[in-house]
């Protein structure tokens, strides 16, 4: 509560602030004592595995900057508040993060608490990165907001790739009711009606719901020359391991596939299919090999996909904090981070080579096709999607 | 007619759980008036347990589910014992007790998640049989909680109506203050049927860690699904448990025929509402009898 | 800055939602779970109606109001029919199917997405966004509803409603009508919370499905419970208490990694610990009851004096059955004015369920009940009571968490408090009328020989002075009949005379007095008649002499 502001003294600040950024060049950089980086996780929601990933992957990206002596010598402090999955709770938790530390970078995820901690963010200019949720939801509604996990219209066109390469006509479907499904279903309808397609089966399970015999047993009936699957970790496990066991036996496509979903789905994740942001620790580029090879070693799982967001959620706010830190002045304020990658919006990514963010705020990334064989998935392609 | 028959195959099986949910909550629920929502974790804690005999002493399947009942009704025996116990002698309104059962679910949930972590826990190589009926097909699990549900249903008919502690359920069921009066334990007979109530659960506890896997908070939904079930059927009636857990999976499971499934939590509460308008007392009067 | 704004709102959205939720299980005695529903619902109108129709304030919030309260009117009408545990899983249920509807009817709540980017709340021009802006009108929402929910609370209708939740059947046997009071406190509890739903859809510019589960109810439940059921400044310490607790904790530094489930792990150990030291919440349920006044002039008017000729009560035929066992087979009973009936026989004769037939609270399965002349088999027990009968209990149902002056007030009839509508329309005269009431009330206490006590509560009385209050209570209903259950049974000699006495007063001065009675000498005593009722069935009936002299009679019963 300390080096806040008044809106007041904001305003009559902000002539002053202008005149600075117009001379910052000239001025020595500001440096704060410390790089505070908020986060708001669902720790204690009901699906925390995946708040507890995403933990993971922010202490290793903190971890891994301070032991290399930090952003331009100072530390990098991760501030991770829960939000519960209730977007009431994640406001409280956001204003929080600002009072204690004045915070000007926050990490979202789970895209109803986003929506509801999203405006108060760009009303004070913290700058936001999100790289959990796929809602179109947040999509281009806030210029604070950036995204590096490739959102529902992307993820839901690459999955199709995979049915239009195989040459499906007719779709199954199962979703889950949150938002990011809805988001991901309506993408995914709007895409396979335009390619000809057509649905022969939707059905919609609760995120927690354990039972989803009915959607199946519907699912089976209506047939479809492939079961496509919009959920997420640990939803696809069982929709995978319920099909099987209903006796369907066609391809399964989808858009996540976690240890989660292995351990759910068992022997039954075999040759199930899913379109991801590409993560290849075989491949060539040595980050993400070396982040693979660390993050086994530190926890003795392998990275998922919220690891290495969140994991480089971090160096991508770091990376724009240097680059603001060129700039000079009080460098370390949202508004200049978010000036940063608005001037330069390629950055680094640990899915090796570069991401860049469309002027919607969402990050480019590759998007790669896998299949599980053997347990394991193994990359197949790359997804060819328009933007 | 092919969907309608695996539906109806899907609802016996989920029937069977769910009774086996509802016999257990019920006769805790029917004979002590406890909402026992910290029924949730103590079930979690019977998969845990179960998974725990098959990952750290690698038991056979067989055994290994042995430890689930035994673990529940430890577990819920001690729930009573230490915390439900003290505020029923003191008097306690039923407010304060259902928000001790509230407030003890949230420690012993975040107890489990410290403990072992939030994530699945599935038994070591276990993967159901299948079998295949015509258009049908059944699992391995629906046939087990069919034949458990049976079995255990007879079982704890007879303890009821032939030993003592059975027979002091009952008394204690139908009229607390007149079972006190004739001199019956009530706290120790409470006791039991915590234990008893809590393993019976439990068996519903084993079968979600072989189906999808055993988390923390596993607990939260089979609670209501107890709940529902055992008001259904009547409180404290096996008859009734028997036939709300029945009824609860076939209108879910037939029902979602017609109706988009994205109405599927509604469903059993749709089923509770109507069935205690018409008949408060719901399907099968129990204790009293 | 903000943190401290934001909390102050959320604490005064939280003191709206606990107080209103006070209102049903601490007042009323309706242990409903879904209060987050009417939170919803007040929040979501109020979005839709902002966001795509461009409604102006107030026009939102009154829509709110009235469409959650009507909801309420109808989630009242389960508590008609079930109550205590089965009216927490029905109403348990009802949150559930509304969360479902919530998520399902996308077109108009936007389903599991919500509803984002709601405009803030502009008054007049001004355009109150983030927390500075908004607390001021927060505050003056949380004041309104809790003046609102006190004055409702100490008004003639609250104390009503206390008596509800005490005894129902006993509050219906002093005349009030249950229907109406569950169907509107529902209504009022409803309207109020959606108030907190409108401000927060305003506030947070977002809501969605998530903000109101069931993990909500169990919030403002806890609120409620830890600031005490039935003190509404214990909703609002409440309130405050369980929104600090997390931010308190969240100052904590914990274990890295695990610090979300131990802050988890310790507000739920607070939790429990605070059931444990305070387990009737912070603050316990104050002595309402009015202050002490001088009883009215006149002691009491007692008589009735009714033009009336004949008898003022008779049935005739009645009958009634049980499944297969006929509790009243033929029965034919008539009181009449200033006379003691007694209704004797032996146990299982029928006589509970004769008063139980005469007062509306069986219905007969023939026969007719005659009031002067009119027939009111059709009536229920608090319309008959008004008409002019009224009985007690052989259990008393004393409302015993209240004071003994309170179970005489809340008797009176006539009295407009009872009604939401004067209470708010007029509620000065509500005022004056319900101190007259007072004096009233107390003039019946110091006739009956309990003005010392007025002011404990029930609970504390001997069994003696329990046996007056049922008779005080009964007079204060005003009632010419009145019907006493066994207002003898267990009392000694002088406690027993002293009842007698009021009974033959209460006889003396017109009204239609009946007892049922064991003691052999008190019905001597007391009755100028006697019916005896043995298999349902009005075996003999006439002078008490002639009667116990009879020798059959005394065989079978008079030993």
């Amino acid at each position: 509560m300390t080096a806040n502001v008044s809106r007041r003294t904001a305003l009559a600040l902000a002539p002053a602030m202008l005149a600075a950024s117009s001379v910052r060049a000239a001025e020595p950089p500001k440096d704060p004592p410390v790089f505070r980086i908020g986060a708001l996780l669902g720790l204690t929601d009901k699906g925390n595995w995946n708040a507890t990933v995403m933990q993971r992957g922010i202490m290793m990206a903190v971890d891994e900057i301070n032991a290399a002596g930090g952003i331009a010598g100072i530390k990098v402090e991760a501030a991770i508040e829960d939000h519960q999955g209730v977007p009431r709770v994640g406001v409280d938790a956001l204003q929080r993060l600002r009072a204690r530390y004045d915070i000007q970078a926050v990490l979202l995820s789970y895209s109803t608490v986003g929506l509801a901690a999203a405006p108060i963010c760009e009303e004070n200019k913290i700058f936001m990165l999100d790289g959990g949720s796929v809602t179109d939801g947040l999509v281009g509604k806030f210029s604070y907001l950036f995204h590096n996990r490739s959102v529902a219209s992307v993820m839901a066109r690459a999955a199709m790739t995979v049915a239009k390469k195989n040459g499906y006509k007719k779709m199954a479907q199962m979703a889950s009711s949150t938002d990011d499904g809805q988001s991901l279903l309506r993408a995914a309808e709007a895409d396979w009606k335009a390619y000809g397609g057509t649905i022969v089966g939707t059905e919609t399970g609760l995120p927690t719901a354990s039972n989803i015999d009915t959607q199946m047993a519907k699912l089976r009936t209506a047939g479809g020359d492939f079961l496509a699957i919009w959920e997420f970790s640990p939803g696809p496990g069982l929709v995978l391991k319920r099909a099987r066991e209903f006796g369907m036996t066609q391809q399964a496509i989808g858009i996540e596939f976690t240890a989660e979903i292995l351990k759910v789905a068992g022997a039954h994740a075999e040759g199930y299919v899913f379109a991801t942001d590409y993560f290849n620790p075989e491949a060539a580029d040595p980050w993400p090999q070396r982040f693979a090879a660390d993050y086994r070693k530190k926890y003795g799982d392998n990275p998922e996909v919220y690891a290495a967001n969140y994991y480089e959620g971090i160096y991508i706010i770091a990376e724009a904090i240097k680059r603001a830190r060129a700039g000079g002045g009080n460098y370390f304020t949202g508004e200049r981070l978010k000036q940063a990658l608005d001037a330069s919006p390629v950055v680094p990514s640990v899915y090796g080579g570069n991401m860049t963010f469309q002027p919607d705020g969402t990050g480019l990334k590759r998007v790669g096709i896998f299949k599980v064989v053997d347990g394991k998935a193994v990359f197949q392609n790359f997804a060819e999607v328009s933007r | 007619m092919e969907l309608f028959a695996q539906l109806l195959v899907n609802g016996l099986g989920n029937g069977s759980y769910y009774a086996l949910l509802g016999l257990g909550f019920g006769l805790i629920f029917g004979t002590t008036r406890i909402v026992h929502f910290a029924y949730g974790p103590v079930f979690a804690f019977s998969a845990f347990a179960v998974w725990m005999a098959g990952k750290f002493l690698g038991l056979p399947l067989w055994i290994a589910v042995l430890f689930g009942p035994a673990a529940a009704s430890v577990g819920g025996a001690a729930v009573y014992w230490l915390a439900y116990r003290p505020f029923e002698q003191r008097g306690m309104s039923s407010h304060s007790v259902l928000i001790l059962s509230l407030g003890l679910t949230i420690v012993l949930e975040s107890a489990l998640t410290l403990g072992f972590g939030p994530s699945i826990h599935t038994f070591p190589d276990f993967a159901a049989p299948i079998f295949i009926l015509g258009p049908v097909f059944v699992t391995g699990l629906q046939l087990a909680e069919t034949v458990t549900l049976l079995v255990l249903a007879v079982a704890l008919t007879r303890f009821l109506q032939h030993t003592r502690y059975g027979k002091g359920i009952l008394a204690l069921g139908d009229d607390r203050d007149m079972a006190r009066i004739v001199g019956i334990d009530t706290d120790r007979i409470s006791l039991v049927v915590f234990a008893l109530g809590s393993a019976i659960s439990a068996v519903a506890g084993v079968f979600t860690l072989l189906n999808e896997g055993a988390t923390p908070t596993m607990g939260f939904y089979p609670v209501f699904v107890a709940f529902v079930v055992a008001v259904v059927g009547g409180l404290g009636s096996i008859p009734g448990a028997i036939a709300g857990g029945y009824m609860v999976g076939l209108v879910e499971s037939l029902g979602l025929w017609q109706i988009p499934t994205e109405w599927q939590n509604s469903i059993a509460f749709v089923l509770l509402f109507v069935v205690l308008m018409l008949r408060p007392q719901g399907l099968f009067v129990g204790m009293k009898r | 800055m903000d943190l401290v704004l934001h909390v102050g709102v959320m604490i005064c959205l939280y003191a709206i939602l606990a107080t209103s939720f006070n209102l049903l299980i601490g007042f009323s005695g309706l242990f409903a779970f879904g209060h987050a529903t009417f939170y919803a619902l007040g929040a979501y109108t109020t979005a839709i109606l902002t966001q795509r129709l461009h409604l102006p304030f107030p026009i939102p919030l009154l829509a709110s109001m009235l469409l959650t309260g009507g909801v309420g009117l109808a989630i009242a009408l389960p508590s008609l029919r079930i109550s205590g545990i089965y009216l927490i899983i029905t109403t348990l249920a009802l949150q559930v199917i509304a969360i479902d509807i919530i998520i399902n009817w996308t077109s108009l709540t936007g389903g599991p997405s919500g509803l984002s980017g709601i405009p803030p709340l502009s008054i007049g021009g001004y355009v109150l966004s983030g927390p500075a802006h908004f607390l001021p009108v927060a505050f003056a929402a949380a004041v309104i509803c809790f003046l609102v929910a006190r004055h409702i609370g100490n008004a003639p209708f609250g104390r009503a409603l206390r008596a509800m939740r005490e005894n129902e059947s006993a509050a219906a046997s002093v005349g009030k009508n249950i229907f109406y009071m569950k169907v509107s406190v529902f209504g009022l509890a409803a309207a109020l919370a959606s108030v907190a739903g409108s401000l927060f859809a305003h506030y947070l510019s977002y809501v969605g499905a998530d903000s109101f589960q069931v993990s909500e109810t169990v919030l403002i439940l806890s609120m409620v419970v830890v600031g005490g059921t039935g003190n509404l400044i214990g909703s609002v310490v409440g309130a405050a208490f369980l929104v600090l607790l997390p931010e308190v904790l969240a100052f904590v530094d914990l274990p890295q990694g695990f610090e979300g489930q131990l802050r988890l792990l310790i507000y739920g150990c607070v939790l429990i610990l605070f059931l444990v030291f305070r387990p009737e919440g912070l603050l316990r349920e104050p002595r309402r009851g009015g202050r002490r006044v001088a009883a009215g002039a006149t002691p009491i008017a007692l008589s009735t004096k009714t033009a009336f000729v004949g008898p003022l009560l008779t049935g005739t035929g009645l009958q009634k059955r049980f499944g297969g066992i006929v509790a009243i087979a033929a029965l034919d009973i008539s009181l009449s004015a200033g006379r003691i009936t007694g209704l004797v026989g032996p146990n299982g004769a029928g006589k509970t369920t004769a008063f139980n037939l005469l007062t509306g609270f069986l219905r007969t399965d023939a026969g007719e009940i005659r009031y002067k002349g009119k027939v009111l088999s059709e009536l229920k027990p608090h319309e008959l009571v008004r008409a002019g009968i009224a009985r007690s209990f052989q259990d008393l149902r004393l409302f015993t968490g209240m004071s003994v002056l309170e179970n005489v007030l809340v008797a009176l009839p006539r009295q407009s408090g009872d009604r939401l509508s004067a209470l708010f329309l007029r509620p000065g005269s509500v005022r004056r009328e319900d101190e007259a009431n007072t004096a009233k009330a107390m003039g019946i206490l110091e006739f009956i020989g309990l003005g010392e006590r007025a002011m404990d509560l029930a609970d504390d009385l001997s069994y003696a002075e329990e046996k007056l209050l049922v008779v005080a209570r009964l007079i204060a209903t005003e009632a010419e009949v009145l019907l006493f259950d066994e207002p003898l049974s267990g009392l000694d000699g002088a406690a027993m005379q002293k009842i007698i006495d009021l009974l033959r007063r209460l006889a003396a001065d017109g009204k239609a007095v009946c007892i049922i009675e064991h003691n052999l000498d008190a019905i001597r005593n007391a009755c100028d008649h006697l019916v005896y009722l043995d298999e349902g069935r009005a075996l003999a009936q006439g002078d008490p002499n002639t009667l116990m002299a009879d020798p059959e009679l005394v065989q079978r019963y008079f030993r």
